[in-house]
């Protein structure tokens, strides 16, 4: 079976079980397996309904696990077993195991675009570990152009633009990926 | 390689992890539990195994940390599955 080098060019919808409620990634922007990824999502009316337009800080934080923990484990168990995302799908749940520190910086609302940055710290027997930040994305800018040629070393450091406003750091967020057993 | 042999080489990894009350390492014995008796965080299991693959020469695959119990017999069992596989 032949695979993407990266999460580049495929559907967040294709990749998460999520949704499409509660699906919080918009697009992949940058991707490298073994390192690291930059996803967007810009909040619906839905997100913000009955919470003053603003984008829930618990959001963010599984915006984050989305973008981070679940899509790129999900990419490498697809080079291991050789297998599609839809048999990921069917065969493995995405689940939560701890969040370590997250501090807000600002907040996000209704017609923002975000960016979660996450490094992939560990990963092990289905077990993915995240640092990271969440930025806002500045009016009107051209993701996939800005990030077409971003480095490993520019996601370590996080150097971004200085339009980027720094929303949340996030430390240690652990996902996993078990054996399906919840229908 | 015996069962109380794996015991201590346990108890050495366990050593290790600087959530676990060194006291409560005294008397580990197979029914001993990671989480109720140690106080082991769950996040933490993953990098028990881990440090156990090296310990004991084995490779365990995702699976088994899938359907691995939180009893300290379970990881003993687990080697000894493993090592008999290699």
């Amino acid at each position: 079976m032949e695979h993407k080098i990266s999460l580049l060019g495929t559907e967040p919808a294709d990749v998460l079980i999520h949704g499409p409620k509660k699906l919080y990634v918009n697009k992949y922007n940058w991707h490298v397996p073994d390192a690291g990824i930059i996803a967007s999502y810009a909040p619906r009316d839905i997100d913000v309904e009955d919470h003053f337009d603003v984008f829930r800080g618990v959001d963010q934080i599984e915006s984050f696990a989305q973008a981070t923990t679940v899509s790129c484990s999900a990419y490498l168990e697809t080079i291991k077993q050789n297998c599609t995302f839809d048999y990921l799908k069917k065969t493995f749940t995405p689940l939560f195991i701890s969040i370590g520190q997250v501090n807000f910086r600002n907040y996000l609302k209704l017609g923002d675009v975000f960016i979660c940055v996450g490094n992939i710290t560990a990963y092990k027997y289905r077990q993915m570990s995240c640092d990271g930040r969440i930025y806002k994305v500045p009016a009107g800018l051209d993701l996939d152009e800005y990030f077409k040629d971003f480095t490993v070393e520019n996601l370590r450091n996080y150097q971004l633009s200085e339009e980027f406003i720094l929303v949340a750091e996030l430390f240690d967020i652990i996902g996993r990926g078990t054996k399906r057993t919840i229908n | 390689m015996e069962r109380q042999e794996i015991i201590n080489g346990l108890v050495e990894i366990l050593k290790t992890v600087r959530m676990i009350d060194p006291a409560k390492l005294a008397n580990v014995t197979e029914e001993t539990d990671f989480i109720a008796d140690l106080n082991t965080p769950s996040t933490e299991m993953i990098n028990i195994a881990a440090k156990a693959e090296q310990k004991f020469d084995v490779e365990f695959d995702d699976d088994d940390i899938d359907e691995l119990g939180s009893k300290v017999k379970d990881i003993v069992d687990l080697i000894i599955k493993a090592k008999e596989r290699a």
